[in-house]
């Protein structure tokens, strides 16, 4: 049977099966919905990596997909039976033309994960090196090897061309009208691209660990570049607790509030300040380490903003804050949501609505209420979502959930509210926006001094 | 980083201890925050950044009296972050060699390894 065969056949098995579910397309909507995205996330971890990678790419686009796909694919399992040694270490061969026990100490030959791009073997650093920023890493350190399995690009690549082919039968047909599928596997292969060639995520990691370098709570794993290629990523081995071990952090003393805190004032950093941000932040992603600091791992998905985008998304953020409708819609126009003149109305007053919502019953607000209803709301009026503001928008929303799964009570608007006055008083320092603002002010000023 | 705009208001503020009521008015606004403080829309943030420069005047405060008392480093003894980008540009560069160095050893391990 031809690949292509076989991806439409699961996919009508799995969707078939969903039907009893959603009572053979009698139930309620949202009972529909979840069975159908129920059988898609069944059917795209049978039939392997690209699939999983673009349930990956699908759970971080609120924008396109319904909130039921998206929470499914965000729950889609990436753990895939580990490949024999011999296998990878065919890899490690191919790129550096030697074993892996002529490259690192220990190295084992079980991995410590398996997933189903690469997977990882822990080893022992054999000489001291000095990485791109932080302490030297001494003989003998704990590494984590990132190895990606044999074939995956090409098998990916080639997945990748015969749902291109369905895709564009599937807009030809009319089946497609909530959101263009093609495009959807343009974003995805470029991603794809990125993320398989395992020094970008290194690069950044380097970068993180710089920008972060004024910021004891905060870790990084440093990269050791003798030791990794397109397909080999050798770094500091890592522990600690993941965010689903969270109370046996707190039972060792950790302190969960202010990391929590912290780590959603790290990651406004990222956005508002670098303009590069961890766009894949989950609880795997994640430790909260004994010493009282967080462990961000897996640079693979990363975002990145102009300085415009930058400070148009902390306008926006600080109208969430202050609870200011026009703020936020003049703003989000210069994101690139177009509210035609005569929706805006609408749309301020459904603005407005959710601004004041956001309280939850505890006391603290709530920004995934405002963030995705937002989004609920352009799409409600037919406007159209820029993609970065949507994986924004959605990245701001996990990085709340992150936040709550580490300290329950946190109220992520309280804690945004210093950071992005700051930042936007900072702007108001900027030579060129002074230079833009100043001749109004002074007119202003004057009108004020006359009257 | 952000510290510039801000403690040049600061500074302004405490050099303006006799604030006019409207400005004093807009920092108990801005400190009783949250949504029952503040009103929302444009004001809004004016009160709030009125109380945070409140605040960054009374750490300025504090801070020139340690000063004063010897307690506290002279201020141009902090990094500087332009020379700290350099320091990661060249340790980028490194990194860079030391990847291309080991992918040039592997290139002549394999020619080697040729019968």
């Amino acid at each position: 049977m031809s690949r292509q065969s076989r991806i439409a056949l699961t996919l009508a098995k799995r969707w078939l099966a969903t039907l009893p579910a959603a009572r053979f397309g009698l139930a309620s909507g949202p009972r529909r919905r979840a069975a159908f995205a129920r059988g898609t996330r069944r059917a795209f971890e049978e039939l392997g990596p690209a699939f999983v990678k673009l349930g990956q790419l699908i759970s971080v686009r609120p924008d396109e997909f319904s909130d039921e796909l998206v929470a499914e694919m965000r729950s889609m399992q990436d753990a895939v039976p580990p490949l024999p040694y011999e296998r990878i270490a065919e890899v490690v061969r191919a790129e550096f033309g030697r074993d892996p026990d002529e490259l690192w100490d220990a190295f084992e030959r079980e991995p410590v994960a398996s997933a189903s791009v690469a997977q990882v073997h822990r080893a022992r650093l054999r000489e001291a090196y000095r990485p791109v920023w932080g302490a030297e890493l001494a003989a003998g350190t704990d590494l984590a090897v990132k190895i990606v399995r044999p074939k995956a690009a090409e098998a990916i690549r080639a997945d990748v061309g015969v749902a291109r082919r369905l895709a564009e039968r599937a807009v030809r047909w009319g089946l497609a009208r909530r959101f263009d599928p093609v495009g959807l596997l343009d974003e995805f292969e470029a991603s794809v691209d990125r993320e398989l060639d395992l020094r970008q995520e290194g690069r950044f990691a380097d970068r993180f660990a710089f920008d972060f370098r004024d910021d004891a709570r905060i870790e990084v794993p440093r990269i050791v570049w003798p030791r990794s290629a397109r397909r080999v990523l050798t770094m500091e081995y890592m522990t600690g607790w993941r965010l689903t071990e969270i109370d046996a952090a707190a039972a060792e003393g950790v302190d969960c509030y202010g990391l929590a805190v912290h780590g959603a004032t790290a990651f406004m950093r990222q956005v508002f300040v670098y303009g590069r941000y961890h766009a894949d932040l989950h609880p795997a992603n994640l430790f909260v380490t004994p010493r009282n600091t967080i462990a961000y791992l897996d640079f693979g998905i990363v975002g990145y903003l102009t300085p415009e985008e930058r400070m148009n998304i902390t306008q926006v953020m600080a109208a969430l804050v202050y609870r200011d409708a026009d703020r936020a819609l003049r703003y989000s126009a210069k994101l690139g949501v177009d509210v035609p003149a005569e929706k805006v109305d609408v749309i301020r007053a459904g603005l407005g609505a959710l601004l004041d919502g956001t309280e939850r019953p505890d006391g603290t607000r709530d920004f995934r209420h405002f963030g995705l209803g937002f989004l609920r709301l352009l799409g409600e009026h037919g406007i159209a979502i820029p993609s970065g503001y949507g994986l924004l928008i959605k990245s701001l929303a996990t990085v709340e959930g992150v936040a709550r799964a580490l300290y329950p009570q946190i109220d992520i608007v309280a804690t945004a509210q210093p950071f992005t006055t700051r930042v936007l008083a900072q702007a108001m320092g900027d030579p060129a926006r002074l230079a833009e603002r100043l001749p109004a002010a002074v007119r202003a000023a004057l009108r004020e001094l006359v009257v | 980083m952000t510290d510039d705009v801000m403690r040049f208001f600061a500074a302004w503020m405490l050099t303006h201890e006799t604030a006019d009521e409207g400005l004093k008015a807009a920092v108990e606004r801005g400190e009783a925050g949250g949504a029952e403080g503040m009103s929302g829309g444009p004001d809004a943030f004016v009160d709030g950044l009125a109380a945070m420069v409140a605040e960054e005047k009374e750490r300025l405060k504090a801070e020139l009296e340690a000063r004063a008392r010897g307690e506290l480093p002279p201020p141009d003894e902090k990094r500087d972050p332009v020379l700290d980008e350099i320091r990661f540009e060249v340790g980028e560069l490194r990194g860079r060699l030391d990847n291309l160095e080991s992918m040039l050893e592997s290139i002549l391990a394999r020619l080697e390894a040729r019968p």
